[in-house]
């Protein structure tokens, strides 16, 4: 406990794997003294806890989580197709549920924005893009967390040091504040991720709308996991991406499948994934991207192989 | 951040390291000088700076310096200084590199994905799916994926286990062991580094530059201005300014104190906006200076409008054409076509950035170390521009990682570091960063092509160009010209315009204007031939003169997948597959004074030349033209300096042809001279005969030392194209090289991705000198063309007229799991005049792969992209529709 007190008195930006933080040194968003987490103790486990769920500790890197959580296919199956090889190695699930936006005008020191400080959101009047499909707040840029976003669709809830746990939908919030990337106090630190059991014979599936085949930011994402008992959908949860300022999960979606026939008609629920959105004027194109990752996850999901038409392996 | 005393295990050593730097990049290179690891994104995206922590790959850009504490760190040195993993043999073995920038990055990520496998696979070859998601995190801009491929498969199958023969590239073993230094790797004495200061303006009058602060600032030695006497800036990231100190943090800290007072003039930013927006060049001088992206002849003259310049017209009876397609369109004749298409703007991103490293003497000699194309024409230009004598001035490169055209001229690096070198009185290097190589480092300029074409079927009756490029405040887009050269010699007018814009300027770049013309024209082909029912390849076939071109439509003709391709958007699946085809053609450069100089040295040979090699293979053409004419004998290849004799840029597909005559003619020369030495009455390949028998070249070698001949290029039986006319010492040859491509697209109409799964390029490029490198040339064209096809863009933002993508993430290059299939066909007749009987083939085949590709995509689909790239929404826009 006195290393967490002794780190969170010591002046200075917070720093785990350090993906994300090197990145912006460089691009000038982070310019004060640092603290290195690394040496904190007992953070780098994933451990069973005595309910049949796993602790994750905030250290755990995401090719820990991808490797080790097989029993969690659809959260495994996101960490598996984030960033890179190299990065994965090192970055850890704390630093992904806390790291900054990737918005390009953010990560360019030439403007000024909400999030770097500023007013307002060159975005809007600039290129917008690869911004949100719901306009919720002052910022449009998506959250990067694709753990974040498969973490929603758990219950999962996170440990702070600091402070109380909470879910991880109040770590990120609504969506309405464009000043920052989660809701963690100053001092707070993010110790773990509690999961609870998997379901019975649950399944899972991941998929990112991307122009290149791999280590590429998704325009949209998805990540469904469902059960099947007894010729029903018993439970079945969506989370999606580069939606919104925060991750989402679909409840709507999840309410037209639960209880129905996994033969049933996905694609109408699917089409639910937009309902209410509130696309950019150069986001549009989203709406339907967005529906098509989630018919494809939930088919994905419910047909088992990770295959696609042709047969072969999905990344 | 002060690391404090760390205790590091540094390729098997155990070391304390005391240094300040943040990243762990920093601290091996600048730190520990193990320059092996390179620096080049900055952002974990490209993974040039991978190195094991603990025996695991990891990007050393973003890893804290602090992590290394307690750890084992191996770098690409560790490895050995001989090649010894069974992967680098591989590498060397299968040509997985050209430049070999990115290679130290690949060879640390691959061995340990090859140590593992073979740990837990042993015997079995990995697919190309787990190789390439293993690799997924590196990026190579030559597109040298292929061999990098075929080498980790074939090492984790256990075939290099054992050293193998010679490679087919003559330095790979110093790429592979990270031991080629490149600018960026070269320090001397008494260095200091060099930044740059760049407009916060899109257009705006400089009314003061205050260095004063900087200069007084710790560390700095030398602050410079770089604006030009108008005192304007034209585009937001331009030059003013450059400050050297005595490391890249002072330097920095200096940076952020020189203060400059902008007076602000209204941008003209939209291209589509220009007329009524603000002027950019506002009299004849400053249009004169306007930056050309032009390769070759310079832009024909024309006249101004604003900010419209042209139309640069060629015609072949030009109003004839336009009255034929205005009746035509006007009776919705089937055989006419009009339709817009355009294409965004590349950038080259090579990856070593540019790079200057100046040392002007107080003896008046300039030694210039540069990531340059061009030591011989960079030589002459900093002569003429600091007024000096050119035997004053030597340039040095080395290695090149890369250039693909931006780094022909003398670029701000060059200024900014010979500039500070004078004012400071030593050596300074200047490097360009990601964000200002992707700024003004290079892009080749977007266009919008406005296409009209008529047919009666057998021929191309009548076409119209006009194209409107788009790249910032530079000219010479010239795409609409390339229409002369090609599909008859039916009435056509061509009609090239550029409109300037207050963002930053493009260069030349792989093909100029070919590949944009190609997107146009050859959809163009294309559609009509889809209209009327018939085989692309057979129209083409009909309409097209080129003789070798014909050869290559019948091989591709007969192709398998083309035979079986089936008709257009037959598909119903999700995964719709399609075939397309394209050809294109291309102008015959050659350095006419190149020369060659060969001496016998200790028993080998040893041939210079004042080429440079950025990855194309200048020393192993070299090595091999010698080579054939001395059987048995080893030859060297000193290149890369500015003191050799002659060499040509490499440039304009110009480097092949002008060296490899040059070094044939230089081994004959010294042939002759040896077989007179000796006493011989005849000389050949393996040797001097001589009464007593033949007497072999390594033998003959040995009494020979010091002989010495220079070989000149010479020129092509019934001379040049102009036979007056050497530009730079540029000449045009006769005839033109062609290639056509078959590609094959899976589009997944659900979620909009493209994929390229195949590429077939047949190129009529004559003899090929090297086999293996000139395939690893030509399957990397394929691969920028699949960037420029499908990812690549760069945009602005519409009210500061700042680079938006300036980084690789936001910038895409293909990577690894976009590389298709690619067959290279080479046919290798129809050269006979040339000396040699081959020509370059860098752009050729790169110009037609972007169009081959909306082909297939339309062909799987029946939606026609007519907008580069084919973006993922666009697709779904389209097939919506």
């Amino acid at each position: 406990m006195t290393a967490f007190i002794t780190a969170a008195a010591t002046i200075g930006e917070f720093r785990a794997g350090g993906t994300d933080l090197s990145e912006r040194r460089r691009s000038g968003r982070s310019t004060g003294p640092l603290v290195d987490l690394t040496g904190l103790p007992g953070l780098a486990e994933i451990t069973p806890t005595p309910d049949g769920g796993v602790r994750i500790g905030a250290l755990v890197t995401v090719e820990q989580m991808a490797r080790d959580l097989s029993g969690y296919p659809a959260l495994a199956a996101t960490a598996a197709a984030l960033a890179t090889p190299e990065i994965r190695a090192v970055a850890t699930v704390g630093g992904n549920l806390l790291q900054h936006t990737r918005c390009t005008y953010y990560r360019n020191p030439a403007f000024s924005c909400v999030k770097s400080g500023g007013d307002g959101c060159p975005a809007r009047t600039g290129v917008a893009h690869h911004g949100v499909a719901d306009d919720r707040g002052p910022c449009v840029a998506p959250h990067p967390s694709s753990i974040g976003m498969a973490l929603l669709t758990y219950d999962a809830v996170v440990e702070v040091s600091g402070g109380p746990a909470r879910t991880v939908a109040a770590l990120f919030g609504d969506g309405s504040d464009g000043t920052r990337d989660h809701q963690l106090g100053d001092r707070e630190i993010l110790t773990a991720i509690v999961l609870p059991p998997p379901l019975p014979g649950e399944r899972g599936a991941y998929e990112r709308a991307t122009s290149r085949r791999f280590a590429e930011w998704p325009l949209v994402e998805a990540v469904a996991r469902i059960s099947v008992t007894e010729g029903r959908i018993t439970t079945v949860r969506v989370g999606v991406g580069g939606v919104a300022p925060v991750p989402l999960r679909l409840v709507g979606v999840e309410s037209l499948l639960l209880d129905g026939a996994p033969d049933g008609p996905l694609a109408a629920a699917a089409a639910a994934a937009t309902d209410g959105l509130r696309p950019l004027p150069h986001t549009a194109y989203k709406l339907p991207l967005l529906r098509a990752v989630v018919l494809d996850v939930l088919h994905r999901a419910l047909t088992g192989p990770d295959q696609d038409a042709a047969g072969a392996p999905r990344p | 951040m002060k690391v404090g005393a760390m205790k590091v295990e540094i390729n098997g050593e155990s070391r304390e390291i005391d240094d300040d730097a943040e990243t762990a990049v920093e601290l091996i290179r600048d730190g520990l000088g193990l320059t092996g690891t390179k620096l080049v994104c900055g952002g974990g995206v490209c993974g040039a700076c991978t190195v094991h922590l603990d025996g695991r790959p990891v990007a050393s850009c973003l890893l804290p310096a602090t992590a290394l504490d307690g750890h084992a760190l191996t770098t690409v040195e560790g490895l050995g200084s001989t090649p010894e993993h069974p992967f680098q043999r591989a590498m060397m073995a299968h040509d997985g590199l050209q430049c070999g920038f990115c290679t130290p990055g690949f060879v640390m990520a691959g061995s340990a994905f090859h140590d593992r496998w073979r740990a837990e696979n042993p015997g079995a070859r990995p697919d190309r799916e787990q190789v390439t998601a293993a690799l997924s995190g590196h990026l190579c801009r030559c597109g040298a994926y292929e061999g990098i491929i075929a080498a980790l498969q074939g090492a984790c199958a256990g075939e290099f286990d054992e050293p193998a023969g010679a490679p087919p590239r003559v330095e790979a073993a110093a790429k592979v062991t990270g031991s080629a230094r490149y600018t960026v790797d070269v320090t001397v004495p008494g260095m200091l580094h060099g930044l740059i200061v760049r407009s916060q303006r899109a257009h705006a009058r400089v009314d003061r530059v205050d260095l004063v602060a900087a200069l007084a600032a710790p560390g700095v030695s030398a602050a410079v201005d770089l604006l030009g006497e108008d005192r304007t800036v034209r585009y937001h990231g331009q030059p003013i300014a450059a400050i050297a100190a005595s490391t890249p943090a002072t330097a920095r800290a200096a940076l952020a104190v020189v203060a400059v007072g902008y007076t602000d003039l209204p941008a003209a930013l939209d291209v589509t906006g220009a007329e009524g927006a603000p002027v950019v060049y506002t009299d004849k001088a400053q249009r004169k200076a306007a930056p050309s992206s032009a390769e070759g002849p310079p832009p024909l003259p024309t006249w101004w409008d604003g900010n419209v310049r042209g139309p640069a017209t060629i015609s072949l009876r030009g109003r004839r054409a336009v009255r034929m397609l205005d009746a035509a369109a006007e009776r919705a004749d089937p055989g006419y076509l009009a339709a817009t298409f355009r294409t965004a703007a590349q950038a080259h991103t090579a990856l070593e950035p540019h790079a200057t490293l100046a040392d002007w003497r107080a003896d008046g000699t300039l030694t210039l170390h540069a990531s340059t194309q061009a030591v011989a024409h960079l030589r002459d230009a900093v002569a003429a521009r600091w007024k000096l004598d050119a035997r004053q001035v030597h340039v040095v490169a080395e290695h090149v990682g890369g250039g693909f055209g931006a780094k022909t001229a003398m670029t701000t690096d060059t200024v900014a570091a010979v500039e500070l070198s004078r004012a400071a009185g030593a050596p300074v290097r200047v490097v360009l960063d990601r964000a200002e190589e992707l700024i003004d480092g290079g892009s080749r300029p977007g266009t919008r092509t406005e296409l009209r074409m008529l047919t009666d079927g057998d021929r191309l009756t009548a076409l119209a160009l006009d194209t409107y490029g788009d790249g910032g405040v530079s000219i010479g887009s010239q795409v609409a010209a390339l229409g002369a050269f090609g599909y008859g010699r039916g009435p056509r007018r061509l009609r090239d315009f550029d409109v300037v814009t207050n963002i930053a300027p493009s260069c030349p770049f792989r093909g100029p204007g070919g590949a944009p013309f190609a997107w146009a024209v050859e959809q163009g082909v294309d559609e009509l031939a889809h209209r009327r029912g018939e085989d692309p390849i057979a129209l083409r076939r009909r309409w097209d003169g080129n003789r070798k071109r014909h050869a290559l439509y019948d091989t591709a003709s007969a192709l398998p997948r083309w035979r079986n391709r089936g008709p257009a958007a037959s598909g119903t699946g999700r995964f719709r597959r399609g075939v397309g085809v394209a050809a294109a053609n291309w102008f015959y450069f050659l350095d006419g004074d190149t020369r060659v100089a060969l001496t016998v040295r200790g028993g080998r040979l040893l041939a210079r030349c004042a080429v440079q090699d950025m990855g194309t293979g200048s020393r192993t053409v070299i090595a091999t033209a010698v080579g054939e004419q001395f059987a048995g004998v080893d030859v060297d290849v000193e290149i890369g300096n500015s003191d050799g004799p002659h060499g040509p840029m490499s440039g304009g597909s110009r480097t092949t042809p002008s060296i490899a005559p040059a070094a044939v003619a230089a081994a004959r020369l010294l042939r002759e001279q040896l077989r007179q030495r000796v006493g011989g009455t005849a000389a050949g390949a393996d040797g001097v005969r001589t009464a007593s028998g033949v007497r072999a070249w390594p033998e003959v070698l040995t009494t020979c030392e010091g002989a010495l001949v220079t070989g000149e290029r010479g020129r092509d039986r019934g001379g040049f194209l102009v036979p007056f006319l050497s530009m730079d010492h540029m000449r045009i040859g006769r005839g033109m090289s062609g290639s056509v491509q078959v590609t094959e697209v899976e589009v997944d109409t659900l979620l909009g991705m493209t994929r390229v799964l195949r590429v077939w390029s047949g190129l009529a490029v004559g003899r090929i000198w090297v086999p293996r490198l000139a395939r690893n040339q030509a399957e990397g064209s394929v691969i920028q063309g699949v960037g420029f096809a499908l990812y690549e863009q760069r945009l602005h933002d519409p009210n500061t007229g700042e680079i938006l993508t300036s980084n690789l993430e936001d910038y895409r290059i293909p990577g690894i799991g976009d590389t298709p299939e690619i067959d290279v066909h080479f046919y290798e007749q129809g050269w006979e005049h040339v000396p040699g009987g081959g020509i370059g083939l860098g752009e050729v085949a790169t110009i037609a792969v972007a169009a081959s590709v909306g082909n297939a995509v339309h062909h799987a689909t029946g939606w026609r992209p007519t907008e580069l790239p084919i973006r993922p929404d666009r697709v779904l826009e389209g097939l919506a529709r």
